[in-house]
């Protein structure tokens, strides 16, 4: 049962990969989160950045989607994976309203970043649910690199 | 008489709206290039000081521990035992100060690498104030400060002023505020520390009255290795991550810093977060009830 596996929350601006089974939990609003999975090895990784760009402010974190999708798959690939093996999933970057940050279409950029940088790197996007008006709850298994989603109707921003 | 066709006025209309549109395209092209510039022109700043900082960290660390071997050293030989006391002050000092720095470094490393671990508990934030404001007792009696602390409970919750968050996230960054407040003081000045929770989030507000940050500055003050103006570099030790830290971790906890100063009479920070629900001691799950994925509206990708 999956149930038994352990579970671990993702914050914003973190990742998580690990060669064990996890279940990874997040949720999103604009974010979005870039799941890595190679099904020959059963490993997984999953990101969930805020903003597309790290533009030299603050520290160079997965906070930003460029950093977050780079870093997450050299880890896949330290993990052992073949490039080949590697598959990718999309979730996230909804028109949320938020007022702490007077950006717009922070969702839509995110998703950009997702789809330029994982074509870039030769990935493929097997599965993806982005943009709308609504938060998104996820749960990504890193070993079988199945997500369930939840959406969430509100409109308080989740980040 | 074709009804596609267009009289004069309706095409220069369209003209007109069309010019309108190419000049916002322009403008907002114009607006993307400038961004990029300024991107560009940061991220090779941050290169620069980038290697500032490694070559900074061998000073940093090396002289410390020089200091520390040979003051122990000294006093393994010492005869007169009225010595090793303001000896043992010092090498307390030295290792106080390369401790927080290397704290600092490790931190900013996770935050970096996306591996920071937030741990939510119910933490008694009155208590944990309280031990930074400890553990910097003596950094601010050298400059002969008062640090003022007060909270504000409401009554509902009971004389213990607990919060759910991270403990070592929160002590890091109070260590940090407080750290800067105390290095930029004033001799013979006050610091104040407030705190308290409005609306389920909590504020800490930390004043001095020091030197203050100028106008220049407080637009980088949250870059990695950035720290204040070059004029008082030389008196001013760290790296300037502390405040990126600090601003990192904000951000995984939800929350805000919002920083007024005048140059001259003193800076305020204000820190403030929401609550998080409390993990599962053993870390197995993050408010399972947030989770249940049993229901039927689940989407499977």
């Amino acid at each position: 049962m999956t149930n038994q596996l352990p579970s671990h929350y993702l914050y914003p601006a973190a990742m998580f990969y690990s060669v064990e089974p996890y279940l990874v939990n997040t949720i999103l609003g604009s974010c979005v989160a870039v799941c890595f999975h190679d099904s020959t090895l059963k490993i997984g990784g999953i990101n969930h950045y805020m903003l597309p760009f790290w533009n030299g402010e603050g520290l160079a974190s997965p906070k930003y989607g460029n950093i977050a999708i780079e870093k997450l798959y050299e880890q896949m690939l330290k993990m052992g994976s073949r490039k080949h093996n590697i598959v990718a999933k999309v979730f996230g970057g909804g028109e949320v309203i938020d007022t702490t940050t007077n950006l717009f279409n922070i969702g839509k950029r995110n998703i950009e970043v997702a789809e330029s940088m994982l074509q870039d790197l030769g990935v493929k996007v097997v599965a993806a649910d982005i943009g709308g008006k609504f938060g998104r709850k996820l749960q990504f298994n890193t070993q079988t690199g199945t997500v369930l989603m939840k959406i969430i109707q509100r409109t308080v921003s989740q980040q | 008489m074709n009804r596609y066709q267009l009289t004069e006025e309706e095409l220069l209309e369209e003209l007109r709206n069309r010019m309108l549109q190419c000049k916002n395209n322009l403008r907002q092209l114009q607006e993307l290039n400038e961004e990029l510039k300024k991107a560009n022109i940061k991220l090779s700043e941050s290169e620069a000081l980038k290697s500032h900082f490694l070559s900074n960290v061998t000073n940093e660390i090396v002289n410390p521990f020089a200091s520390i071997l040979g003051l122990s050293k000294a006093i393994m030989e010492i005869k007169d035992f009225n010595k090793t006391r303001s000896m043992a002050q010092l090498i307390y000092n030295e290792a106080f100060n390369l401790d927080f720095q290397l704290k600092n470094i490790f931190a900013a490393a996770k935050v970096e690498a996306g591996q920071t671990n937030v741990e939510i508990n119910n933490v008694d934030i009155s208590g944990v104030i309280n031990s930074v404001i400890d553990t910097y007792k003596h950094k601010a009696e050298q400059k002969n400060l008062t640090v003022n602390f007060e909270y504000h409970v409401s009554e509902e919750v009971d004389n213990n002023f607990i919060f759910p968050t991270d403990a070592e996230m929160f002590k890091l960054i109070v260590s940090n505020i407080l750290s800067n407040g105390i290095k930029f003081s004033n001799t013979s000045s006050n610091i104040e520390i407030k705190t308290g929770v409005i609306d389920e989030e909590l504020f800490v507000s930390i004043r001095d009255y020091g030197e203050g940050i100028s106008h220049e500055s407080l637009e980088r003050i949250f870059d990695r290795f950035e720290k204040g103006s070059d004029e008082i570099n030389s008196v001013n030790e760290g790296y300037g991550l502390g405040l990126s830290i600090t601003k990192s971790y904000l951000d995984i906890l939800g929350g805000r810093i919002d920083l007024s100063s005048e140059e001259g009479k003193g800076t305020l920070i204000i820190i403030s977060f929401p609550k998080l629900s409390c993990t599962v001691v053993e870390g197995m799950a993050f408010d399972g009830n947030e989770f249940l994925f049993d229901d039927f509206d689940n989407v499977v990708f």
